[in-house]
């Protein structure tokens, strides 16, 4: 499988704040990897680093075999996508739609004026006049149509409604599967893409915190149910990394580590034992010291 | 099709949607299954996790892999399945059961009875 971006040890800081301390992981060719984290960790900075538009401070990053930064390579090869795409505000939507087929190699413009029949943009207004949400969808449809060989999308859906995210996703995937890239897709709901995800690249604290395939993620931990006295003849206070009452039952977040024998035992004493959605899981791996917001008002 | 709660991964779910297809007989022996990029589509996922499910299908020899061609159900697929459901989904209930009926202390005779009841309630003929 060949590596399309690959980043050794970076490290990144604005003044004397750091953003990423030796940063180190590969993306394959052709998968779709959901870059999460919490808020403020860094998600734009690094997928801004991928496409040349930033400088890391050290360390090397390779996308195409070249660095990012000022490469011809990587800018025709790729396509940032976000919620303030710098169009000039003048131009119409079919203005752009034109100049992208001029740039983007692998553009479909058929497909272009498909999606925004479907998503009713007319082409003919120019995109100051655009709705946030609407203009996310034009943003993301150029996205889509160019087919870019390394295709980013930075929160895509920032505005759209209910319905529109679905239909946005769904296309995504439908051209993904039709003409396999490499996709980098970043959001903060986690479970409106994890069925979308090949790979998560989860950053936290400066570092990549996991990297895996979603299903890794959502096999890290387990939801062990019941009565909490019951539960700790089995497993250790220690194996517990969250704890939710409901009523007088506890539901525990484990680390999947228990042995067949712990699991059965359990069951046998009415201790449900259940599988983690990969939201859950992602909540779990990035849960702060500091306890949950119910201890704020203790 | 999927649970809505989406607690089981994705895949486990696919495997096991493919496992009913070719139990009620949608899928019989021999014939081609659907592909992990069709398996993608239907469910909305993406190709890789409908890999998964149907690798696990293949793990278990429950359909084989044809070269270019795709995966097939295997001819011993069905009975291969039957039996291993008979075995751990049934052997899993009946031992739920024979927990349940411990709680609610009703003595197996009893219990045997209840069974009959509702077996002939459905039709059934002892």
């Amino acid at each position: 499988m060949m590596t399309i971006i690959e980043c050794k040890n970076v490290t990144k800081s604005y003044r004397s704040k750091t953003i990423f301390n030796e940063l180190n992981f590969t993306i394959k060719e052709n998968s779709l990897t959901g870059i999460i984290g919490r808020n403020g960790v860094g998600k734009t900075t690094l997928m801004k680093m991928i496409a040349g538009f930033v400088q890391e401070s050290s360390g090397s990053f390779e996308v195409f075999s070249e660095r990012p930064f000022n490469s011809l390579k990587v800018s025709s090869n790729s396509i940032f996508v976000d919620d303030l795409m710098p169009f000039p505000q003048s131009m119409t939507m079919n203005d752009i739609l034109n100049e992208c087929r001029r740039f983007y190699f692998r553009w479909d413009h058929d497909l272009a004026l498909r999606l925004m029949n479907y998503f009713s943009l007319h082409p003919q207004l120019k995109i100051r006049v655009l709705s946030k949400g609407k203009r996310s969808t034009f943003n993301a449809i150029i996205g889509i149509s160019s087919r870019s060989p390394l295709t980013i999308f930075d929160e895509p859906t920032t505005g759209m409604d209910a319905v529109v995210r679905k239909d946005f996703y769904r296309a995504l995937l439908k051209d993904y599967i039709a003409h396999p890239r490499t996709i980098l897709l970043s959001s903060h709901h986690v479970e409106e893409i994890e069925h979308l995800l090949e790979d998560v690249l989860l950053i936290d604290n400066h570092k990549v915190l996991f990297h895996d395939s979603i299903t890794a993620l959502q096999e890290t931990f387990l939801h062990i149910t019941g009565k909490e006295q019951l539960i700790l003849k089995h497993i250790s206070r220690e194996d517990i990394i969250a704890t939710k009452e409901t009523g007088p039952y506890v539901i525990l977040t484990v680390k999947n580590q228990l042995t067949d024998d712990t699991l059965e035992a359990m069951r046998k004493d009415n201790i449900r034992i259940s599988p983690i959605s990969a939201n859950e899981a992602y909540v779990a791996l990035t849960q702060r010291t500091k306890g949950g917001i119910d201890d704020v008002f203790k | 099709m999927l649970e809505t709660d989406h607690s089981k991964p994705i895949y486990i779910q696919i495997a096991e949607w493919l496992e009913n297809e070719i139990l009620e007989g949608s899928l019989s022996a021999d014939e081609k299954v659907y592909s992990q990029y069709q398996l993608a589509e239907i469910f909305n996922v993406n190709p890789a996790t409908a890999g998964k499910g149907l690798t696990l299908l293949l793990e278990k020899e429950i359909v084989y892999k044809k070269r270019g061609l795709g995966m097939f159900v295997s001819s011993n697929g069905h009975e291969k399945l039957l039996a291993e459901r008979t075995e751990s989904i049934l052997q899993n209930q009946i031992t739920n059961l024979l927990e349940e009926a411990k709680r609610l202390q009703i003595d197996y005779p009893q219990l045997l009875k209840l069974i009959e009841k509702a077996y002939k309630q459905q039709g059934g003929n002892i």
